[in-house]
């Protein structure tokens, strides 16, 4: 019995995402894949049963690599400035360190794998995510909201200066780099908008 | 994740259209084999088969014998 080559699934995971990028779920083949990683179509074929299995396993695996990485150290028990920080701080390291990843899941947010593969991560983030904000209305730290409020005021200025700064331009074109100054002088506006 | 690799059999066929694999569903069905998928996203329509007892020939044979075209895929 041959055990599965975790170099070569790791290789091939990383390719996948790169070209899922490049080319879109469309232009993406199997021989496209095999040969951006320099093996057989046949040794891809082993691993998956065809394209959409593909898409959907590495797809899978890098949202919930992506996630754990942004649910490390916190603890939703935490009081608010200090749960919030942290979670601002693993989000920007995650999506500045993984760009790649982050336009995949883009991706695969609007397609028809969607429903696959964010539906049991949402819940585990919707649970620890929502009890963080319920403690915080409970000790009187903010007042009671919508979880999509909150979810808005809270992540949506960080996600935006990720997204500028990924593309490296803001509005109208505007050279853009992200520094520690910007981002937490963003974060102490959106804690200050939060706290009562 | 453990797999046997030589229990994954691999071959290029022409099963295009979605008619074209229901007829290789009965073919499969009448012998039983199971685990088997065929990718008709890709030019080469692979047909995968998970199998101990199946031999490389037994499958071409099967495949060609019902009117496409079947090769190993290597």
């Amino acid at each position: 019995m041959r055990i599965r080559d975790v170099n070569k699934v790791e290789l091939v995971k990383e390719k996948a995402i790169e070209l899922l990028v490049k080319v879109g779920f469309e232009g993406f083949t199997m021989g496209k894949l095999a040969k951006e990683c320099g093996i057989s179509v046949a040794t891809l074929y082993i691993y998956y049963k065809d394209k959409d299995d593909l898409i959907l396993q590495v797809g899978m695996e890098e949202t919930e690599r992506m996630s754990a990485m942004m649910l490390e150290d916190f603890d939703p028990e935490a009081p608010f400035a200090i749960g919030l920080r942290q979670q601002w701080k693993n989000r920007a390291n995650c999506m500045l360190e993984n760009p790649l990843s982050v336009q995949m899941m883009e991706q695969l947010r609007t397609s028809t794998y969607q429903e696959k593969i964010f539906e049991r991560l949402i819940e585990t983030f919707k649970a620890t995510l929502g009890r963080f904000m319920h403690n915080a209305v409970k000790r009187g730290e903010i007042e009671a909201m919508p979880l999509e409020t909150y979810w808005s005021v809270a992540f949506a200025p960080l996600y935006n200066l990720i997204r500028f700064h990924n593309e490296g331009r803001s509005m109208g074109g505007r050279p853009f780099v992200l520094t520690d100054e910007i981002l937490w002088g963003t974060f102490d506006l959106v804690l200050k908008a939060l706290k009562k | 994740m453990e797999l046997n690799m030589n229990d994954i059999l691999l071959f290029k066929t022409d099963i295009r259209t979605e008619g074209d694999k229901q007829l290789i569903a009965k073919v499969m069905q009448e012998y039983k084999i199971a685990n088997w998928t065929v990718d008709q996203d890709d030019i080469d329509c692979v047909l995968r088969i998970v199998s101990s007892q199946l031999k490389l020939h037994d499958v071409i044979d099967l495949v060609v014998h019902n009117g496409y075209q079947c090769e190993e895929l290597t």
